[in-house]
């Protein structure tokens, strides 16, 4: 039972870092019907960038953050500027430009950074503390809140304000929204720079819990992108459960099958994905693809 | 309209995995085409194989800077037979594919001779080529399948696997007289060959560990296993896992409130692994390495403040194998007068070499040393268990 609950508790906190890469997968997604697969190098630049202004810079880390945020906002915006003439003109040239740009974020931070990474110690001193015998590391919560605010935060955004109204309907219906005098393009770089800096914000967060090198992006790209299929793609709450399931999942097929976890959870992953292809909260309407 | 069709969701997801797959095998660095048939005069060429991309190449990147070291010093001194040493560094992404090509690549590139790579399973997928090329070649790997190719060109510049295991194993068993001993390794060749060598080696001394878990080479959490572990009420707990994700497994450990004191190979040595768990959380950690630090001989000082200014970073004990490794093959190409292909490898086979890590004397099977020190980490540091 404890180690049920030990299990629990240490895939929620990976669960919540996966949940806010597969928020930002999916926002560009609904917005503009592309997968970015530059996304994970770009969450794997936000925690250098955390981590150098937080170690080396000495900001508080809250502030490291920050910056981290509008660094990589900045380098979505340029992702989405140099991408912009083939919007609507040739889809495949676009995907296969994000992933470019990855193989470019990786070689930039090994040329910032150096090949070595670094390893980040927890922003906070608190001691773990126990629960019912469950060890809980304050970390984590702070993790699990800032993700929980991130996600009420967009959830506000979208439905509540005009210019995310504005990109709900770019996202609905490309040629309508321009009609009604709805800067498309804007409303993609935004969603663009949105979505860079939900990756920065998991991966400045996942530096103190793990190991901050080029390799990163990899370790959350994939998770973070079976978990916004899992959700439904494009789905904002579906890109939460998602990433709280894959967490979780992972966690405990480590535990139950020791080397072979990977291969379970994907199977896992398969199966879910069979059954519902659209995933959990998916519907086709939102998709423009 | 001249509206062009967006394509389906499938064709899409294909194109993506396509673009994805043809950028992962784009990345090795162009070829050398340069290929010189003669090797009487000119530089004397050495292919250097490491990871320099991807998750291992900061272990590539310490072999290269402690082989390249070796070699700049040499010639320095105006290399061998008169002739310059030319080394050539090749990346082989840690991937063993990658290795057999760039194999083939130093056989047509007439390169005399190889130091590399770090990983075991990419040395191992290069040795057939190389053996029937006869191009000798000196590894940083230390699993006990390297021996087992019996390929008399293959030689380790540091002990096997079995031997770090079995000194980690005696010290535990018989000196601190730990009973109840956990095991934790990775599914990767270096931990399934540590996994191997310590539960073989602890068994030969009459203890079982109480608890044996897997994990695999890039998961990140692991309360699972170690709260089986910490119920298990260990004495103390081995890893055998690469340098971060052991970091790991002893933060979160110590998260959990295991405080058992931990037990390893090199990779627990090392200031990534340090770093990655913190300072107080890897004290008393047990250690079992041929180098335990850059103090432990005039030798090891004097070639830690040549590495240091060489390269404005802190020596460690791969790149002073490495080191090591590449003054034997240059050591060996100076007393056979630049011999190549079987001669050469007799000669290194043949040489006795003092150096960072022990007294290198090679036998039959290719290694050259056998033997570890056991250290413990006190305060951060390294130091050695007396």
């Amino acid at each position: 039972m404890q180690e049920t609950l030990q299990t629990l508790v240490g895939g929620l906190s990976l669960g919540a870092v996966y949940a806010l890469v597969a928020m930002g997968f999916s926002l560009v997604y609904r917005t503009m019907g592309l997968v970015n697969f530059a996304h994970a190098d770009i969450a794997m630049i936000g925690a250098y960038t955390a981590s150098t202004f937080y170690l080396t810079v000495r900001l508080p880390f809250a502030a490291a953050m920050a910056v981290a945020i509008v660094v990589t906002g900045a380098i979505g915006l340029v992702i989405e500027r140099v991408l912009r003439p083939l919007e609507n003109k040739d889809f495949d040239l676009m995907l296969i430009g994000t992933i470019g740009f990855g193989i470019v974020l990786q070689a930039l931070a090994i040329i910032i950074w150096g090949t070595t990474g670094r390893a980040v110690p927890s922003p906070l001193d608190a001691a773990p503390f126990t629960v019912l015998g469950i060890r809980v590391r304050t970390y984590d919560l702070l993790v699990m809140a800032v993700a929980a605010l991130a996600v009420v935060g967009l959830g506000f955004f979208l439905s509540r304000t005009k210019r995310g109204a504005a990109m709900q309907a770019a996202a609905l219906d490309h040629e309508a929204a321009t009609a009604v005098g709805i800067d498309v393009g804007r409303s993609n770089a935004l969603a663009f720079a949105i979505g860079a800096g939900l990756a920065a914000l998991a991966g400045g967060l996942v530096g103190p819990m793990l190991y901050v090198d080029a390799s990163l992006g990899g370790a959350l790209g994939i998770k973070g992108f079976a978990a916004a299929m899992l959700g439904g793609f494009g789905s904002i709450h579906g890109a939460v459960v998602g990433g709280i399931a894959i967490g979780v999942l992972d966690s405990y097929a480590a535990g139950h099958f020791q080397g072979y976890s990977v291969l379970v959870t994907f199977l896992v992953f398969t199966v879910a994905i069979m059954i519902r292809p659209m995933g959990i909260f998916g519907e086709r309407t939102v998709s423009r693809a | 309209m001249t509206r062009f069709s967006r394509p389906t969701a499938p064709r899409t997801a294909l194109v993506g995995a396509a673009a994805l797959a043809a950028a992962l095998c784009a990345c090795s660095a162009p070829g050398e085409s340069d290929s010189d048939a003669g090797s009487d005069s000119g530089p004397i060429r050495i292919a250097i194989v490491n990871a320099r991309s991807g998750q291992l190449s900061s272990l590539g990147d310490w072999e290269y800077k402690g082989a390249k070291l070796a070699v700049d010093e040499w010639n320095k001194k105006g290399g061998i037979d008169g002739r310059k040493i030319q080394v050539k560094s090749f990346d082989d992404q840690g991937d063993p594919t990658t290795g057999t090509n760039l194999a083939r690549k130093i056989d047509s590139g007439n390169y005399i001779a190889m130091i590399g790579t770090a990983e075991s399973a990419v040395t191992i997928a290069m040795a057939p080529v190389l053996k029937q090329a006869e191009i000798p070649n000196i590894t940083s790997g230390q699993a006990d399948a390297l021996v087992e190719q019996k390929s008399p060109f293959l030689f380790l510049n540091g002990p096997t696997s079995t031997t770090y295991d079995t000194t980690l194993a005696k010290h535990l068993v018989e000196e601190k007289g730990y009973k109840r001993i956990a095991v934790i390794t990775n599914n990767g060749s270096f931990g399934k060959g540590e996994h191997d060598a310590f539960t073989k080696a602890v068994k030969d001394l009459g203890v079982t560990p109480v608890t044996d878990q897997v994990v695999t080479t890039d998961q990140k959490e692991f309360s699972a296993a170690l709260t089986r572990i910490r119920s298990a009420k260990p004495d103390v707990v081995f890893i055998g896992s690469e340098e971060v994700e052991a970091g790991l497994i002893v933060k979160q450990a110590r998260d959990l409130g295991i405080d058992a004191p931990f037990a390893g190979a090199a990779p627990q040595g090392t200031p990534v692994f340090m770093d990655t768990a913190g300072k107080a959380a890897v004290e008393g950690t047990i250690v079992s390495s041929p180098y335990l630090g850059n103090d432990i001989s005039p030798a090891a000082e004097k070639f830690a403040a040549a590495y240091k200014s060489a390269y404005g970073e802190d020596a460690e004990m791969h790149g002073a194998k490495a080191y090591d490794g590449a003054n034997i093959l240059l050591t060996a190409l100076k007393t056979s007068k630049v011999a190549t292909g079987r001669e050469l490898a007799d000669a290194i086979r043949a040489t006795a070499y003092d150096g960072l890590l022990g007294e290198f004397r090679y036998n039959d099977d290719g290694v050259g040393i056998t033997r570890t020190t056991i250290g413990v980490i006190r305060d951060g540091k390294l130091v050695e268990v007396k």
